[in-house]
């Protein structure tokens, strides 16, 4: 009990997930026994590829401070996939899929970051009205159908495992979350990200380029979205519209849950993925157990308002 | 001439441009759709605006404080599944009129409990609320429709009072109260000045909890208002009712000059927000633009107005901060 309570930090995040996600498996062993096994696990991963990148994003920006948030990574995630296949389709050779997709993203991101950095409009307005734009244009434009037409040997890829891990996982999930936790802990511009978020007004008086360093982590956040997209059209062989919908509330709640605190400046990124398999198996499991998929999105909005409430209560017993 | 002359010196330079905006694109629109500029397009447009306008003028309190709040068109829709139970149980049609406020009212209490006192910022807060009220309204309905009401709460709207339908008298009487609590009462002065800095306000001993906790509030009623004009006039609530309604308030409200920064904001640009919106959308609909464009041009013009403000030199670099404390 000592032990748990010298816990702090990211480690306390973390045992807290690692309970959390135990309780949701044992419920679902309890109430469905035959929903555990290794097929399982694979869906569980391959569903969180996406939330995970996309939530690394939304984590970034948020960690960087001045309001920051990104409401429309779920936008920039169909609307990367849609424009791809739009190119595609345009006559683009296939072997550019995957940049289309990853520049398309960028692009979207950058767009972002402009509005914030360059006009200082305020984040959660500037995102949310792209938000509706980038999800409203990728509807728009594909009328709503799903566009068929990913080049076959990307398939391989977005479908296979490695050892009952999903490949799209290992090869784009898990290096983008080591990359960004060595570049956040051991680079000077990881540091200046902390330093941004903590206090902007100090960071700007010791020379740290705020304006630039967060213009370049919404463009990645845009570039992760981007990553995402390719990474659902690998999957499911086709452009869907609707990818990216409620992605904004789940990377979010993943963000939060995760230990990233929401006025920036605290938190890592183990956490966010800790909480983004939590999230998963939790949605996983609920439609083992045949729950309407509209419960998904109302257990997801509660979890975030709780885990932001815990929060205040914590700091105030302290 | 001279009452016109006051009547527009009262406006401001933004509300002149989007006056005449709105000017503009109706003649646009009259010359390419021969269906526009007929009276019966112009009530339609009018009697789309209802809800909006209504929902608009308490987003037109939040923003102008410094919050926001995107599940109030899922509010509208929860308001409406009352208003529709009610009137299906058969109760007195009156009562059910104040079903929908009361409602309203009731879940802007939620959204305050959890932005004011769990101190979250509003735009987190009510995206999580929206979860959580969309699954409602799922859970409530049974997945099905609630359609086919009775017509009692229409006729009792639609009555008219010195020839005038009650709806329209009930619509001005709420932009009423909505200015006179804004600039008639120290309520506005608080609010605004929670808006400009919340800090000060704070320290200038202003009770920013109760103002902030009223403003949801009666955002809330007025959202239960617009669900009864809703019931009123389609007699049906679905799963999607009201989802897109949010964004438009907060297009409507910002293209009227309120400060999405807080402490400074017009009912009457908020007004004519609102009539821009939905004669643009109504005419870009009738010269054949498909309805998912609708979306995408909410949107882009609530990023285009943004940056012509700021490029305009309107906002202040210094004021950045969450807008949701």
């Amino acid at each position: 009990m000592s032990r748990l309570r010298s816990l702090h930090g990211p480690a306390l995040v973390l045992a807290i997930l690692a309970a959390l996600w135990v309780v949701v498996l044992g419920g679902l062993f309890v109430l469905k026994p035959t929903a555990l096994s290794v097929a399982t696990v694979t869906t569980v991963l391959q569903f969180s590829t996406i939330l995970a990148l996309a939530a690394l994003g939304q984590a970034l920006v948020i960690l960087a401070g001045g309001a920051g948030i990104d409401l429309s990574v779920g936008g920039s995630v169909s609307l990367s996939a849609i424009l791809a296949m739009l190119a595609l389709k345009a006559g683009m050779p296939p072997v550019l899929l995957p940049v289309a997709c990853i520049v398309a993203g960028l692009l979207l991101g950058l767009f972002n970051g402009l509005l914030v950095t360059r006009l200082a409009i305020l984040p959660l307005i500037a995102t949310l009205g792209t938000f509706f734009a980038y999800s409203g244009l990728a509807l728009a434009l594909t009328g709503g159908a799903p566009q068929p037409g990913v080049p076959q040997w990307l398939l391989p890829w977005g479908r296979g495992t490695m050892g009952g891990v999903p490949l799209p996982f290992v090869s784009a999930a898990l290096p983008a979350f080591v990359l960004a936790g060595i570049v956040l802990v051991f680079t000077a511009w990881g540091r200046w990200i902390y330093a941004m978020g903590f206090n902007e007004r100090s960071a700007r008086l010791v020379g740290i380029p705020v304006d630039r360093t967060r213009l370049i982590l919404y463009g990645l956040s845009g570039m992760l979205a981007g990553v995402a997209a390719l990474v659902s059209l690998a999957w499911f062989g086709s452009g869907r519209p609707n990818i990216g919908q409620n992605l904004e509330l789940e990377s979010l709640t993943a963000a939060m849950l995760g230990g990233i605190a929401i006025f920036g400046g605290r938190g890592g990124v183990g956490g966010v993925l800790a909480a983004v398999v939590l999230l998963v198996t939790l949605k996983t499991g609920l439609l083992q157990l045949n729950v309407n998929t509209v419960w998904q999105v109302g257990i997801v909005g509660a979890l975030l308002i709780f885990v932001l409430l815990a929060d205040r209560l914590s700091h105030r017993w302290r | 001439m001279r009452r016109l002359n006051q009547a527009m010196s009262t406006l401001t330079g933004r509300e002149l441009i989007l006056l005449a905006a709105c000017v503009a694109i109706t003649i646009a629109f009259a010359s390419a759709s021969p269906v526009f500029a007929t009276p019966e397009n112009a009530a339609t447009i009018m009697r789309n605006s209802v809800e909006l306008l209504l929902i608009g003028l308490g987003m037109t309190l939040l923003l102008a404080m410094g919050g926001i709040d995107v599940s109030i068109g899922v509010v509208m829709g929860l308001a409406a599944i009352a208003v529709g139970r009610a009137l299906g149980a058969d109760l007195d049609p009156a009562l059910a009129t104040v079903i929908g406020p009361l409602t309203g009212a009731l879940l802007g209490l939620v959204t305050a409990a959890v932005v004011v006192l769990g101190r979250i910022p509003a735009i987190v807060g009510t995206l999580g609320l929206l979860g959580i009220y969309r699954t409602a309204i799922f859970v409530v309905l049974g997945g099905q429709w609630l359609s086919g009401l009775p017509t009692s709460l229409t006729e009792i709207l639609g009555a008219s009072l010195a020839g005038v339908p009650l709806s329209f008298w009930m619509i001005a009487l709420a932009y009423l109260a909505v200015w006179l609590a804004l600039r008639r009462t120290s309520f506005g002065l608080h609010l605004l000045a929670i808006g400009n800095s919340e800090e000060k306000a704070r320290l200038a001993g202003i009770s920013v909890i109760k103002v902030r906790f009223a403003a949801f509030i009666i955002s809330g009623m007025l959202a239960g208002l617009a669900a009864t004009f809703y019931v009123a006039t389609y007699r049906n609530v679905e799963m999607s009712t009201g989802s897109t309604l949010a964004l438009d308030a907060i297009a409507a409200v910002v293209m009227g000059g309120t400060s999405i920064l807080g402490g400074r904001c017009s009912l009457i640009g908020t007004v004519l927000g609102v009539l821009l919106l939905r004669i643009l959308q109504n005419g870009l609909l009738l010269i054949g633009v498909p309805s998912l464009w609708q979306t995408v041009v909410t949107g882009g013009l609530l990023i285009a107005v943004l940056s012509l403000e700021v490029l305009a030199g309107r906002l202040s670099f210094s004021k950045l901060g969450w807008a949701g404390r």
